[in-house]
């Protein structure tokens, strides 16, 4: 009794820290880590590959960081989000045992059906809903409204070329 | 073992005598073309070299037919979600990202389907569907853009009219040229194989990096922060290799990790200039359940 009112204690001191608790991530490459979000800024430390950090926030194309050494902003693509391994094993092994993983039959709490190979190969064409997707279709110049409401202006941004490195053909 | 098949296949025919190669290029044309109405085609294919990838582009027309049928498959599979407004908001946002592409011209359809797996499919002619499981992963109206992005890349670029392509060419080289195909809708059927399977197969590997850089520019074309697709993958990064939901959308894409790599790659500091991009959160149409 009295040693489960101390978990509960303790339990209850931790709680706010785990719900505020930062969201980790892992560096993908070495990186500069830059006292403001600019590619000109401040260099004041550096990641290594696979180095472990906390997020603190983002702001455009970048995440502001803290790791063991150095803390600053780094590139949002410099860094996989999460921690590492995150995802358990279990979950396919649940969806295996509840029929989910294979058979695609329907899952009680979600009523819906995976989508693996076998059942996009037998599916037969639904012409219902067919007729239902293009029911829903917009034009240009509707696509221009929403654009217009939601007050997003069209950029002039040229295609990203290949990176040299990969560029097998 | 069967996509060696293939690869010999494949290698067979590039190495083949050009005259006899282009007696499959025309059985080809034969198959994806039922009228012979398309100067702008011919004359593309006799300007280029390659025939294996540039066998004849089908017409609009051909191109949302054959879209039409896998997609009428894969609806077959997995039903679209019963929510009107969740249906056109996608549209909307799909559209106006299309708009900023080259082929604004087709008749754009989006749809999200009834099924909690991650993953998103594109059919040739513009038809682009979204899983339940994938929309509920994202955060805001940029996000949406750049998975739709993704899609419409695929489409603009016929990655998978390639790969249809490709695989008609098997056939026909299997079976020894044996009859030509007819014109009907069975030919459509034959070209796209059983049911929505097309959308199991993976493309190019290549493909899907060009898919996520040209994503990424159509995002910021249309004023949304560029960053979306990339956050989109970040989070599907997280989810355990293991996870049956993400088990199809693993095996026929490079893993995220690698996706964002090359993103990186490809972006360095060019996007650095766009300042004003939106994610317009509040906008967001949120599920229902």
């Amino acid at each position: 009794m009295k040693i489960n009112k101390w978990v509960l204690f303790i339990s209850i001191l931790f709680l706010p820290g785990i719900v505020l608790a930062a969201e980790m991530g892992t560096a993908l490459k070495a990186d500069n880590i830059r006292k403001e979000p600019y590619s000109d800024a401040q260099v004041t430390g550096s990641l290594v590959r696979g180095e472990k950090l906390e997020i603190l926030s983002k702001q455009g194309a970048w995440l502001k960081i803290k790791t063991a050494q150095a803390g600053g902003w780094v590139r949002l693509l410099s860094v996989k989000r999460g921690t590492a391994g995150s995802g358990s094993q279990t979950a396919g092994l649940q969806d295996l045992a509840s029929g989910r993983a294979g058979t695609g039959q329907v899952v009680a709490t979600t009523g819906v059906r995976g989508l693996n190979e076998e059942e996009l190969k037998s599916a037969k064409y639904n012409a219902a809903e067919v007729k239902k997707l293009e029911s829903y279709t917009q034009t240009a110049k509707q696509g221009e409204q929403f654009a217009k409401s939601g007050a997003l202006k069209p950029v002039k941004v040229v295609y990203l070329p290949e990176p040299q490195e990969g560029g097998e053909k | 073992m069967r996509v060696k098949y293939f690869i010999l296949i494949f290698v067979l025919f590039i190495g083949m005598p050009q005259s006899f190669a282009q007696d499959l290029g025309d059985l080809l044309k034969e198959a994806t073309k039922s009228s012979t109405d398309d100067k702008n085609t011919s004359t593309a294919d006799a300007s280029k070299s390659k025939p294996a990838f540039n066998l004849n582009s089908p017409s609009m027309q051909e191109e949302i037919q054959i879209g039409r049928e896998i997609t009428g498959n894969l609806l077959g599979a997995a039903p679209l979600v019963k929510d009107a407004a969740l249906q056109k908001y996608v549209n909307q946002v799909g559209r106006w990202v299309a708009n900023q592409s080259e082929r604004a011209d087709l008749p754009w359809h989006f749809g999200v389907i009834e099924s909690e797996d991650i993953n998103a499919f594109a059919a040739p002619g513009g038809y682009v569907i979204i899983t339940k499981g994938l929309y509920r992963k994202l955060e805001n109206e940029a996000q949406l853009a750049g998975v739709l992005s993704h899609e419409i890349a695929h489409v603009v670029k016929n990655h998978h009219l390639k790969i249809l392509q490709q695989s008609q060419l098997l056939d026909l080289g299997a079976g020894l040229l044996g009859q030509k195909l007819g014109k009907d809708n069975k030919t459509v059927q034959n070209l796209i194989g059983s049911g929505a399977e097309i959308c199991a197969r993976s493309l190019d590997k290549n493909a899907e990096f060009e898919a996520d850089r040209m994503g990424v520019v159509l995002t910021a074309r249309a004023g949304y922060e560029p960053y979306g697709l990339p956050e989109v993958l970040q989070t599907i990064g997280q989810t355990g290799k293991d996870e049956s939901s993400v088990a199809l959308l693993f095996k026929t894409h490079p893993h995220p990790d690698d996706r964002l790599v090359k993103l990186d790659d490809a972006i360095g500091n060019r996007l650095d200039t766009i300042k004003e991009g939106q994610t317009l959160s509040q906008r967001f149409y949120k599920l229902k359940k």
